[in-house]
Parts: C-alpha cells; sequence; structure tokens
C-alpha cells in the first residue's frame, strides 16, 4: 500500500501530529498532467487492439474512453465506451471509471459502475489508462459472479446462448436510445 | 498653277483697286475746304487697313486655307507642292499688302494728330492681322499637309545625313529609288526639296507663322524621329552605353536640322537673333527631355531581359541609373517590371533554378539602380513569396551553394562573402544584433537622415525649418509604398547586409533550419555516393557554411563527416584483423558506419533481402566490428551501397559497379535460370514495380531478356548478330544510366512522416469523442499532441489538407463540416 499514498497528500497520522504545518498541496497539477500527457502519447503510439482513449475536451483529467468486447466471448464485435476521471491525486489514487454505454454485465451496475478490485482496494501507482482499459475488456469475458452487481446477469451468465441474446437486445437498445437523442 | 496665277492677277486687281478707292477719299476729303480738313474724319491709313483687313479675312485666308482642306487623299509630293504654293501665296499677298502701305505713305502723310496707325507700325499691324485671321481660320485638318512637306523635307535630311556616314551596306547605292524624295536617282528632287524647303521657312518666319503653324506638327515628327532612332539604337543590345551617343545624336543631327529650319539653309547659329537662339535653346531642352524618357521608357522595358543576363547588361543598366534620375518614371518601372515577373517568371512553366538565378541577377542588378534597396524590395517579394511556394526552393538553393560549377555562382557567392556576424548562433540572434546595429547608426547621424525613397537628395533643397515636415510627410508616402513588407526581419537584413545575397536567398523562408536540414539531406546523399572516403571538398564546405550559420546548426553535419572517417579507419582496423581475415572470404567488404541519431531518416520503403552469401559475409563483417568496438553493433543498410561485380557468361565478361538490389537480382540468376517477377519479389522482399525497373538494367545490359509476361530468363550466349547491338547499348545505358534515387527522405518525405504522428492522436480522438470539426482537431492536437521536446507544429491549413488526403483515402469520412472515422 506505500506505494499508493500520494506523498504530496498529508497522511490522517501526520495531519494529527502538525496541525499548524500547511500541507503542501502541490500548487498546480502539473506533474499529473505530464504524467497523463505521456500515457496519452503512450497510448497513442502504441495502439492496442480493441481498447483506446483520449481527452474529453480540454480538460486533461476526464477522457472517454472506447473498448471492444474480447474474441470469442458474448461481447464480440460489441463498443463500448466509458468515462475515467483523474483525481488530482492521481496515479496515488485510482481514477474513477464508468461505462457511459449501458452494459449488460454481472459486475457493472445500471449506472454503469464497476467492481473491478484494480480500481478500488487493488489500486496501484503502476496501473495506467492502458492496464484499467485491458482489464476492463478482459472483465467482460470473465466475470466475477462471486459479488455480482447486477445479478439477473449473473444467473444469466450460465446460458451463454440466452445471455448472448438478452445481452445483444439490450446493446441494441442502448444503441437506439443513444441515436434518438 | 493656272489657278494659282489667276488669283494672283485678282488680287492685284483687288489691290489696286483698294487703293485707288482709298485716293478717290482722300481726293475728296481733300477738295473740302480748310475747316473741314481739320475734322477730317477718316485717316487715309486707317480706311486702308480697313479695307486690307477685310481683304485679309475674306480673301487671302480663306485661299490659304483652301489647299489645306481636301488634303486627306492627297500623297505626300502633292501635300508638300500644295503647302509651298499656299506659303508662297500668303507672303506674296503680304508683300503687296506692305508695297501698298509704301506707296501710299509716299503719296500723303496723315496730318491726323491721334492716328493710332504710326506709320511704322503699319505693317506690323498687317503682319499681325495675317496671324491671327489665319488662326482664327485654322481649319481641321490642317496638319496633314504640314506635316507633309516636313516629313518629306525631313526624309531627305535623314538620307543626306546616312549618306554622309560611312555606308555598311553597298548595295544602297545600287537602288534606282533615292531614298530621300523617292524619287528616280537620276529625277533625284532632294536639291531642289531642300531649297524650297529653306525659302519656305524662310517665308514663314518672316510672316511670323513659323512656330505656330508648324510647331507642334515639328515636335510630334522629330519625337518619332527619336522614338525611332532610340529603339534602333537600343534595340536588344545591352553591352554598350548609349547615353553618350544619343546625347550627341540630338546635339549633331536633330539640332542641326533644326537650325536649318530657322536660319534657313545655313547650320550657323552665330547669325541668329536672341529670339531665336533662345526659342532653339528651350526647344533643345524639351527633346533632350523628351529623348531621355523614350530612352528610359525603352530601357525598362527591357529591364527584365536586362536582368537576366545581368553581368553582360552592366552599360545598360548604368544608363537606366542615369535616366532615372532626370525623370521620374520609377512608377512605370515599378510596375513595368512587376508585370514582367509576374508574367514571365512567376509561373509554372519556369523551373526553380531558372527562377533562383533571375532573382540573384535581379537582387544584384536592382542593387545597382538603387542603392537604398526600396525598389529591390518592392520587385523582389512577389518573387519570394512565389518561391516558398515551390517545393523544390530549398534543395535548389542547396544545391547551387554547393555546386561549384552552377551557373548562378553560389557557390562562389560563399566562398567570397565573409559573413557579418561570424559567431551568430540563430536568425533571432542576427535580427537582433542587426536591430543594434541600426538604431546605432541611427543615433549617430539622425541629422543626416534622409527618407528611403528618394535617390538623389539633392533634389530637395530644403530650409531646415521645412525639413522636418517634408521629412515626415515623405516618410509617410515611404510606408504607404511598402506596407506588405513581409517581415521585418528582411527589411532589417536588406538594408545592413546589403552585399549578402546568400542571407537573402535563406531569407526566401525566413528560417535557417529547413535549410541546414536540406544541406543535412544532401550531404548525406553526396557522402553516401562515394567510394573513396574523401571527404576534404565537404569539410571546406561545411567550414565556410559553419561560419553564415552558425557552430550549432551544423554539429549533426559534422558528425556526418567524421563518420567517414571513422569508417575508413575502422575498415582498415577490420581488414586487419586476424580472425576476420583468415575465415573464408567470399568478397571484399567495406562498410561506412553512421552514427544513426545524426544522419537524416532513410527512404526504406521496403527491406531488401540479400543473397544468404552476402548475408553471411556481413554477418562476418559484423562480429569483426564487435570485437572491435565493444557494446556496438551494426545495423545494415541493405539498399545503399556499391557493389563491384564480375559476371562471367559464356561469351562475355562484364566488370561493372552497381547498386546492392541491381546485384541481389543478378545473383539470383545464377542459381536459377528463370525468374518471375513475382517469385523475385517473394525472394529480394522488394516490390514487384521497383524490381521491374530495376530489371530494366539487366535487360538493356542484355544479360536478361524477358521471354514472357512478367517472366526473365538470363542470356547466357548472344547472338553473333545482337553482339554488336549490344556494345552500343552499354555505353548508352551507363550514361543514363537511372534516375539517381536520393537515399534520404526529402524533407516533405520527412514532414509526411511528422504528421503521422498527428494521424495516431486524430485516430484516437475521433475513436472516443466520434465526430469533431477541423478547428477542434486541430485545437486538440496543439493541446495533446504538440507537447515536450521536439513538438512538431501544423498549422491549420496543413492539417486540413492531410485529413483531406486521408479522406481521398477513405481512412477518414467527412461530412456537414464534422470529420469522423468510418465504421469498420
Amino acid at each position: 500500500m506505500a506505494q499508493n499514498v500520494n506523498p504530496f497528500f498529508p497522511s490522517h497520522g501526520a495531519q494529527g501530529k502538525s496541525r499548524e504545518e500547511t500541507p503542501s498541496l502541490p500548487k498546480d497539477n502539473h506533474a499529473v498532467s505530464k504524467r497523463l500527457q505521456k500515457e496519452l502519447m503512450y497510448l497513442m503510439m502504441h495502439a492496442d487492439k480493441g481498447i483506446s482513449a483520449f481527452p474529453d475536451g480540454e480538460n486533461l483529467f476526464k477522457w472517454v474512453g472506447t473498448i471492444t468486447g474480447p474474441q470469442d466471448t458474448v461481447y464480440t464485435d460489441l463498443s463500448y465506451k466509458l468515462s475515467l476521471e483523474f483525481p488530482q491525486s492521481y496515479p496515488y489514487s485510482a481514477p474513477v471509471v464508468r461505462f457511459m454505454t449501458p452494459c449488460f454485465h454481472p459486475n457493472v451496475d445500471n449506472a454503469g459502475n464497476i467492481c473491478l478490485d484494480i480500481l478500488k482496494d487493488k489500486w496501484s501507482a503502476l496501473y495506467d489508462v492502458r492496464t484499467i482499459l485491458l482489464s476492463i475488456q478482459s472483465l467482460l469475458g470473465e466475470p466475477n459472479n462471486d459479488s455480482p452487481l447486477n445479478p439477473h446477469a449473473a444467473d444469466l451468465w450460465q446460458d451463454q446462448v440466452k445471455y448472448k441474446e438478452y445481452l445483444l437486445d439490450e446493446y441494441r437498445k442502448a444503441q437506439d436510445k443513444a441515436q434518438d437523442s | 498653277m493656272e489657278n494659282a496665277s489667276g488669283n494672283a492677277v485678282k488680287m492685284d486687281q483687288c489691290i489696286d483697286r483698294i487703293f485707288r478707292e482709298v485716293l478717290e477719299n482722300i481726293s475728296s476729303d481733300n477738295l473740302m475746304n480748310s475747316q473741314t480738313r481739320n475734322c477730317l474724319k477718316m485717316c487715309p491709313f486707317s480706311l486702308l487697313m480697313m479695307k486690307i483687313e477685310k481683304i485679309v479675312r475674306i480673301r487671302v485666308v480663306p485661299q490659304f486655307w483652301s489647299k489645306f482642306n481636301n488634303s486627306i487623299n492627297k500623297d505626300s509630293k502633292e501635300g508638300f507642292q500644295d503647302f509651298t504654293d499656299s506659303v508662297d501665296e500668303l507672303y506674296e499677298n503680304s508683300k503687296k499688302f506692305i508695297s501698298v502701305i509704301d506707296r501710299l505713305k509716299e503719296s500723303i502723310s496723315c496730318v491726323h494728330q491721334n492716328c493710332e496707325f504710326k506709320s511704322d507700325q503699319l505693317i506690323k499691324h498687317v503682319r499681325h492681322y495675317i496671324q491671327g485671321t489665319i488662326l482664327s481660320q485654322i481649319p481641321l485638318q490642317h496638319t496633314i499637309i504640314i506635316e507633309q512637306f516636313y516629313k518629306t523635307a525631313f526624309n531627305v535630311f535623314c538620307n543626306i545625313e546616312a549618306l554622309q556616314q560611312p555606308c555598311d551596306f553597298p548595295t544602297n547605292n545600287e537602288l534606282i529609288i533615292c531614298e530621300g524624295c523617292k524619287q528616280e536617282k537620276k529625277n533625284c528632287r532632294c536639291q531642289v526639296i531642300v531649297n524650297i524647303f529653306h525659302k519656305t521657312n524662310e517665308k514663314l518666319i518672316d510672316l511670323g507663322l513659323l512656330e505656330r503653324l508648324s510647331g507642334s506638327v515639328l515636335t510630334s515628327l522629330i519625337h518619332i524621329r527619336i522614338k525611332n532612332y532610340v529603339f534602333s539604337v537600343s534595340c536588344n543590345s545591352f553591352n554598350q552605353s548609349q547615353i553618350g551617343n544619343l546625347e550627341h545624336w540630338l546635339d549633331t543631327v536633330v539640332m542641326n536640322w533644326l537650325v536649318r529650319i530657322y536660319t534657313g539653309g545655313s547650320s550657323k547659329m552665330a547669325g541668329l537673333p536672341d529670339k531665336f537662339r533662345n526659342a532653339i535653346s528651350t526647344f533643345k531642352q524639351k527633346l533632350s527631355y523628351f529623348l531621355y524618357e523614350t530612352y528610359t521608357r525603352v530601357r525598362i522595358q527591357q529591364l527584365f531581359n536586362i536582368i537576366l543576363i545581368f553581368p553582360d547588361s552592366q552599360p545598360a543598366l548604368d544608363d537606366l541609373r542615369v535616366c532615372l534620375k532626370k525623370n521620374d518614371l520609377r512608377k512605370y518601372l515599378i510596375s513595368n517590371l512587376q508585370f514582367n515577373v509576374k508574367t514571365r517568371l512567376l509561373h509554372p512553366g519556369v523551373s526553380t533554378p531558372d527562377i533562383l538565378t533571375t532573382y540573384i541577377s535581379a537582387i544584384k542588378a536592382l542593387r545597382q539602380l538603387d542603392p537604398t534597396c526600396t525598389l529591390l524590395e518592392i520587385i523582389t517579394d512577389p518573387v519570394k513569396l512565389y518561391l516558398r511556394g515551390r517545393e523544390d526552393t530549398v534543395r535548389c538553393v542547396v544545391s547551387g551553394l554547393l555546386n561549384e560549377s552552377n551557373a548562378n555562382n553560389l557557390a562562389n557567392e560563399i566562398m567570397r562573402n565573409k559573413p557579418i556576424n561570424q559567431d551568430l548562433s540563430s536568425s533571432n540572434d542576427t535580427a537582433q544584433k542587426d536591430s543594434n546595429n541600426s538604431t546605432q547608426t541611427k543615433k549617430e547621424n539622425w541629422e543626416n537622415w534622409q527618407p528611403d525613397l528618394i535617390d538623389s537628395e539633392n533634389e530637395f533643397d530644403l530650409k531646415p525649418d521645412l525639413k522636418s515636415d517634408l521629412k515626415s510627410s515623405l516618410f509617410g508616402i515611404y510606408s504607404k509604398i511598402t506596407p506588405c513588407k513581409a517581415e521585418p526581419n528582411s527589411a532589417v537584413i536588406s538594408k545592413n547586409e546589403n552585399s549578402d545575397l546568400i542571407s537573402m536567398l535563406v531569407n526566401v523562408y525566413g528560417s535557417q533550419d529547413l535549410f541546414v536540414n536540406e544541406y543535412r539531406s544532401l550531404l548525406a546523399d553526396r557522402l553516401l555516393s562515394q567510394l573513396d572516403f574523401q571527404t576534404e571538398k565537404e569539410y571546406r564546405q561545411l567550414q565556410l557554411l559553419k561560419e553564415r550559420f552558425g557552430e550549432q546548426q551544423l554539429l549533426s553535419c559534422e558528425v556526418m563527416i567524421k563518420d567517414l572517417c571513422d569508417s575508413q579507419n575502422i575498415n582498415n582496423n577490420i581488414h586487419n584483423d586476424q580472425t576476420y581475415m583468415s575465415h573464408f572470404k567470399a568478397f571484399d567488404t567495406s562498410a561506412l558506419i553512421l552514427s544513426a541519431q545524426f544522419w537524416p531518416p532513410f527512404k526504406e520503403d521496403w527491406k531488401l533481402e540479400l543473397p544468404a552469401v552476402v548475408q553471411q559475409q556481413l554477418q562476418k563483417y559484423v562480429l569483426a566490428f564487435e570485437s572491435f568496438k565493444a557494446n556496438r553493433s551494426i545495423c545494415w543498410k541493405t539498399h545503399i551501397g556499391n557493389v563491384n561485380l564480375e559476371i562471367e557468361t559464356q561469351d562475355r565478361k562484364l566488370t561493372l559497379n552497381v547498386s546492392p538490389i541491381h546485384a541481389t537480382i543478378i545473383i539470383h540468376f545464377q542459381d536459377k535460370n528463370e525468374w518471375s517477377l513475382d517469385q523475385l519479389s517473394e525472394v529480394m522482399h522488394v516490390p514487384t514495380t521497383v524490381l521491374r525497373r530495376k530489371i530494366g538494367y539487366w535487360v538493356s545490359q542484355s544479360l536478361l531478356i524477358e521471354t514472357s509476361n512478367d517472366v526473365f530468363v538470363l542470356v547466357d550466349k548472344l547472338d553473333p548478330d545482337n553482339s554488336k547491338q549490344f556494345t552500343d547499348l552499354t555505353q548508352n545505358i551507363l550514361e543514363d544510366d537511372e534516375d539517381i534515387d536520393s537515399a534520404m527522405a526529402s524533407v516533405s518525405d520527412q514532414r509526411e512522416e511528422e504528421l503521422q504522428i498527428f494521424w495516431s492522436y486524430i485516430v484516437g480522438m475521433l475513436t472516443n469523442l466520434d465526430s469533431m470539426p477541423l478547428e477542434r482537431i486541430h485545437q486538440m492536437l496543439k493541446m495533446f499532441a504538440s507537447q515536450g521536446t521536439g513538438a512538431v507544429e501544423c498549422s491549420l491549413a496543413e492539417l486540413r489538407q492531410f485529413l483531406d488526403n486521408k479522406v481521398k483515402d477513405h481512412q477518414l469520412l467527412y461530412s456537414s463540416g464534422l470529420y469522423k472515422l468510418p465504421k469498420s
């Protein structure tokens, strides 16, 4: 966990010790921007198949990602949009990642929240946008049915044929809705 | 003639009648008593005057003009005769009036106290009245006859003039027609014409009508003559100064003629009254001005040609400079030259080296014309702008700089001209320095400062208190005329580095980086193309360039040259290496070892697969190198290099020096007699299109032959018939071998590659953000893709072009202002 501690963020213990000592929060988020910039460059230069991300507008701390379902799974050829929001303390704390395209999946709830360990307690500063996207991509094919956010999906997962039927139906509905709006 | 004499008789009678009438009047007065005599109502002279005036008005003048009126269809001979007759008649008539007055004067004298016609003024009055009446009744087409008269005379004079000069054309003497009077030689009337001409002029002078009547005709005739002469003299010969010649011509030929007209035959001015002398001298001044103006105009029209052959046209240019001071044809010059430059130089049909050569000539020539360089800037600005648009400008300039045999002599220029700033490291520094310099000089002699646009300061002899006002207004003009100066930089440089041609060329782009990059590419080509490791010349050039562009910019070039020297050492070392030499050697190998970081990127679209034998040998070289230089290795650029080949067929033995790809092709035919293009392409990893082009070389050498479509076979033995043809062929082929490709990626190729980086960003953003307009893409790229070192800049226009190309390649979709990726 040590690596997850932002040296700029005063830990609770330190805060208790010396309150008068104003925490040396970075005035600008230059280091974070730089890191994100670098990640972006890496992502652009070494395009992995099926994953992509780019800052949404002028704000470097808010990205839009795109993943396509892994081959040989029910999610094949389906593409999902995600939003990634980076905190000022990135990479010492995990970004908030959500599905923007409604996703029928055992570990994704109706609001698009994802239940993935590396985005929660297993987060490490060594992870980056690329690894996050790759993890979510693989999560699509290998859900963790032990702690489902979407019990219906978890139940249905057993029957892959039915699951796929339902999934495609949902996906198409979502697409139509997106197009209408 | 009968008519004329008839008229003369009538006039005589008429005048006699007047005389009688007047006398009668007077005698009838005489009959009156002495009392009435005192109150004589009418002075006899005024009575006479009234009669004369009436006759002049009604009879003499209309008669004089009558010949002029229906003169449209007459030829010059008739015109000449008519004019002479008319003038003669008028002169005779005026004489008669005078004789009448004289007769009257003899018989009586006016006793009237306040007589307004004093006897001596009478004659003058008659003349004035005739002059006035003639001019008041001037008909519309009066000039035709006058023109014919003077033209005829002029022709005769010119001919006499020409005959006096040593004749270059003996054929002239054999002509039957006299050039002067257009008559057969035996009937030549030249002398007659000259006599008549002088007499007529004399009469006109006597009547006081010469200048009024024939002045304008005379002037226009002389103008035409001057024009023709100037044209004939300055037509397409720029290597002689003509001003002296023209002045002399004006002084002798034209003035001589003019003087003769006034003097009535003699060519001496001495005997002339002051009045005529003044008239002649003012006339001469006008003519001299006209001569200069005409000559200037001719030279201005030729200026583009003068510039084209500049060093040879120096005299013409000097003439023009002198002439420009005498008149204000600067604007004409600018517009004319600009037009010429635009229509004759700046169009796609002119090759870039030609434009550059002209540009350089123009700089040199215009600088002579106008040392302040204002003219130069106005004229060359469009050229610069145009050159900026040409892709190969940089390459041409750089190759011009390096190629000593080049026509535009840039190489000599760089040797000759010491740069102004020895230690400049960037263009910014130069500008900075220059502006410092200029402010310094400004401070020193601000009182002597003169506006730029005016050539000769002497023209303005200003009072001190007026000076500042006028100057500021002049400055206003100046800034109005040249508002389009591209960058302040260029203005500064052109003024302070007058003599520095190279800077002006480099500043076509406003930045030295492009030039340095292009030079690097060219240098790379040159270094790679030579086999003997001779770098002396390149090194010398580099030193010269360094003085100009600064050490920093050319650092990598220095490394490149050093690479070559190092390679030679390494080769020597490896060749002395026992372990390397002890191995079986397929062939001698020597390598050029280049420091990848410092060389410009190579153009390598495909990686040539060398034959196994060659690869083994090269591998051995690598091993030897690695043992020689620890921790280093080499990576072969298989498409660059030189191969010495000895080819032996059944009947031939060839020794050739070819490129690796050529060698590889023919080596493959060693193992197998027949290859199809596809097979060969697969083995060599070379696209078939390239391969086909390269195979052409061997086909032309008669070593390969295309038996069927895309299938090539080795020719082992030539038909005896073909062998002769073969030797002929080799001669040709070796000379125009093939297009010598540059191994380096050109600057534009490099640019393409840089833009490719943007492309991955663009794909990234369009994948995630769906569709975007051009401006937003540009903005995003600027924010996210152009950071860090070696950032690439990309203008909106360039991006648009780039994206449009992608749309053309179906890699992008464009609709209603938005770009998006095609659905895969």
